[in-house]
């Protein structure tokens, strides 16, 4: 059993050392886009490139990314083509070191939309979509609904899909909840199953800080894009803890703005300015009753 | 400085020689054109290194990220520094009523006037944007210490200008009739700045009245100006900043530069324009006790601000003091701590150190450790952040100084002795009015 551990500790540390190169797990190098690439999902990973990517990778085929310490490859390098699809995908949802993860905050949908955006500077790129699935093919157009529920103190998602006219509750649907913050979204309770009626209660946390009225954005997506498609909705609904603290920036403060800065700093502050000033204008003041005096005494 | 002066020995004889004795090194000189060409051609070569960071930007500098003050923020500490003794010499000194500092205090003015006016203009110089600069007085707020530093900055330079200029008014007006071997613009010059003196008891009174508001003015000033540089540094949390003696252990530590810097100009002073009569060995004695004496204070403060923390050793700043005591910056911190305040201090105990000469190599010394000192205090506390550098070039992790920078600043220096140059060469280094008043009076006594 000791043994065993020893060689554990050997082989998480030969993995440490072999991870300078990025190895990606053959079953997500795999994976493929459930769409194809055309010039309106290249548009729409432009957009998410620009706001998430070239603050640190650059303009893709212009070598400017910033100078950090590996330096992020740049999008049209044959370093970051040699990636597949599924490894690229894999990459960006997990992240390494200053690369951060995307998981919570770029859909799988965006994230392809992505590398889309990053193959169009590989010419020899032959893109292999994936194969729709059966569940794709027969769950489309699901659109979902969140409601708080007081008594509870839940979140509920009812997920239905429109098959021609009818509209049919979609069960056994994996689904997440994040709570939109400042920066990314929170994820909030686990990945929860739609039941028969197609209906998902989450639990809520009754501390999270919401508005002033206590509204908080939720957002509610589903997991398996494969089979369903971008299926997300989001609503705000008054689940927070009312918060009404003033910006920090709104009293007279040492760290505000010129207006609000402190009464007594702006006393002291003109206090010692007029004084010195008011003195140094005196004293010009008395070079001129000098000159007077010379004047005077010549006449 | 009294303030009811004794006109009369404006008939005394000795005002014709003391007057002759001063004024005959003014005007332009061999000497001067080509001490001036040396400095001005070393100017243009510096001035091509600023041409070249104005163009690019602060990249050719060794500042980054981490490290974004280096050399051009230690020298514009230097330069406030140095300058602050203008105020412990003609001030504090003269106030309390010491006589010997009389023929001394104009050329701590001049210092004072000197280094005050580039300060200002290093930083501008550090400044990525020189063009910019009118945003610190578009949208400065009043509640950061740069904005305090600016003010104190201009104020301190403009009362330096009035102390140096009023007490040169009787002297430019004496002077009149006097300089006929000087450049007829420099008497025109002398005829518009003597502001129709007549030597009147009136005229006398208010220029005395003036002088002294300015002396008291520039005490609290020279404080002010010192302390809110240090505050600068001492209002972050980083370990060698903060740091609750930074304002009284910048002022006493100026004090140092700035008598350093006076003996070095009147040893120069006294040597090229023959004028032993005047800086006597007595004042090198003098000042070499004054220089004593603001060591020890200093020596004192130091002690403070490295044992107690070294004592403690909390984590980040036991990072810092290693660096400083055996680590990166150990040679230049124990050259400067040991060659540059200790040994002064021992020599200058015995009078035989207090010979002009020997003071004058004590004072170089004294005054390039102390340029070694800012550099000290600015650099390695930025070695040293609290959150991990990491994911940068190498370059970035230390501070190299560029041959650009070095140039730059070497340029600011120049500039400052160009302005010396021109304030010693173009008018009377030593108060002939107060010389010649004291002179009368010592003269008067003796006969009774």
């Amino acid at each position: 059993m000791k043994r065993y551990f020893i060689l554990l500790i050997i082989v998480r540390f030969s993995l440490q050392l072999s991870a300078q190169e990025w190895v990606v797990a053959p079953a997500d190098a795999a994976l493929k886009s459930p769409f194809a690439f055309t010039d309106s999902t290249r548009k729409a990973g432009e957009a998410i490139y620009v706001a998430n990517c070239k603050s640190c990778h650059g303009d893709p085929g212009k070598n400017n990314a910033i100078q950090l310490v590996p330096i992020p490859p740049d999008a049209a390098s044959v370093k970051m083509q040699a990636n597949t699809d599924g490894a690229m995908h894999y990459k960006l949802i997990q992240g390494r070191g200053p690369m951060p993860s995307f998981k919570n905050t770029l859909s799988s949908t965006d994230l392809w939309r992505v590398i889309s955006f990053m193959r169009g500077y590989n010419p020899k790129y032959v893109q292999e979509v994936a194969l729709p699935t059966i569940a794709g093919a027969a769950a489309q157009n699901v659109s979902i609904k969140l409601d708080w529920n007081k008594a509870s103190g839940q979140v509920e998602a009812s997920l239905t899909s429109l098959k021609g006219q009818v509209s049919q509750p979609v069960a056994g649907a994996e689904v997440k909840l994040f709570a939109k913050r400042y920066f990314g979204n929170l994820p909030v309770d686990e990945a929860r199953k739609s039941d028969a009626a197609g209906k998902v209660a989450f639990n809520f946390p009754k501390d999270l800080p919401g508005d002033s009225i206590g509204n908080v954005q939720l957002i509610v997506k589903l997991t398996d894009e494969v089979a369903y498609g971008e299926a997300s909705a989001e609503a705000t609904l008054a689940v927070g803890v009312p918060t009404n603290r003033p910006a920090l920036t709104a009293p007279r403060a040492m760290w505000g703005v010129l207006a609000k800065a402190p009464i007594w700093l702006i006393f002291a502050y003109l206090l010692a300015v007029l004084t010195a000033w008011g003195f140094i204008a005196y004293v010009i003041s008395q070079i001129k009753a000098i000159y007077r005096a010379g004047s005077k005494e010549q006449l | 400085m009294a303030s009811e002066v004794n006109t009369d020995f404006l008939q005394d004889k000795k005002l014709d020689s003391i007057a002759a004795d001063i004024l005959r090194p003014v005007g332009i000189t061999q000497g001067f054109v080509v001490w001036m060409g040396f400095l001005g051609i070393s100017l243009m070569g510096c001035i091509y290194a600023y041409s070249i960071q104005w163009d690019k930007g602060l990249i050719v500098t060794g500042l980054r990220d981490y490290t974004s003050w280096g050399m051009y923020i230690a020298n514009f500490v230097f330069f406030v520094a140095t300058s602050l003794v203008g105020m412990l010499i003609s001030s504090i000194l003269g106030l309390i009523g010491f006589k010997w500092v009389k023929p001394i205090a104009r050329i701590a003015e001049i210092i004072a006037v000197a280094f005050a006016a580039v300060a200002g203009l290093v930083i501008i110089i550090d400044m990525g944007h020189p063009e910019r600069l009118g945003n610190v007085f578009l949208y400065g707020r009043i509640q950061s210490p740069i904005v305090w530093d600016v003010t104190v900055v201009i104020t301190y330079l403009t009362i330096s200008i009035l102390l140096y200029f009023l007490p040169l008014i009787p002297d430019l007006a004496i002077s009149k009739g006097r300089m006929n071997h000087t450049p007829k613009w420099l008497q025109n010059l002398y005829e518009v700045m003597s502001v129709k003196w007549q030597h009147t008891p009136e005229q006398y009174r208010l220029l005395m009245k003036a002088i002294r508001i300015l002396l008291i003015l520039i005490i609290p000033t020279a404080f002010a100006i010192h302390t809110v540089t240090s505050w600068l540094f001492a209002v972050t949390l980083r370990p060698g900043w903060d740091s609750t003696i930074f304002g009284p252990y910048f002022l006493t530590g100026a004090f140092v530069a700035g008598s350093a810097a006076v003996v070095i100009v009147m040893y120069f002073v006294r040597s090229n324009y023959k004028l032993d009569k005047y800086l006597t060995n007595h004042h090198f004695d003098m000042m070499g006790k004054l220089l004593v004496l603001v060591s020890i204070v200093y020596l004192y403060f130091n002690i403070n601000e490295y044992l107690v923390p070294a004592y403690k050793m909390k984590t980040a700043e036991a990072i810092h003091l290693h660096d400083l005591f055996v680590g990166e910056y150990a040679v230049m911190f124990w050259s400067v701590q040991l060659l540059g305040l200790v040994l002064p201090i021992i020599l200058l105990l015995f009078s035989f150190f207090r010979k002009p000469f020997s003071m004058l190599i004590i004072s170089i010394v004294v005054l390039v450790a102390a340029w070694f000192k800012r550099f000290l205090i600015v650099v390695p506390t930025q070695d040293h952040p609290f959150l991990p550098k990491q994911y940068v070039p190498q370059a970035w992790m230390v501070y190299q100084p560029t041959v650009i920078e070095t140039a730059i600043t070497v340029g600011t220096l120049l500039l400052v002795l160009i302005i010396i140059t021109i304030l010693v060469k173009f008018f009377p280094v030593i108060p002939i009015w107060e010389m010649a008043e004291e002179q009368h009076e010592l003269d008067h006594k003796s006969q009774k």
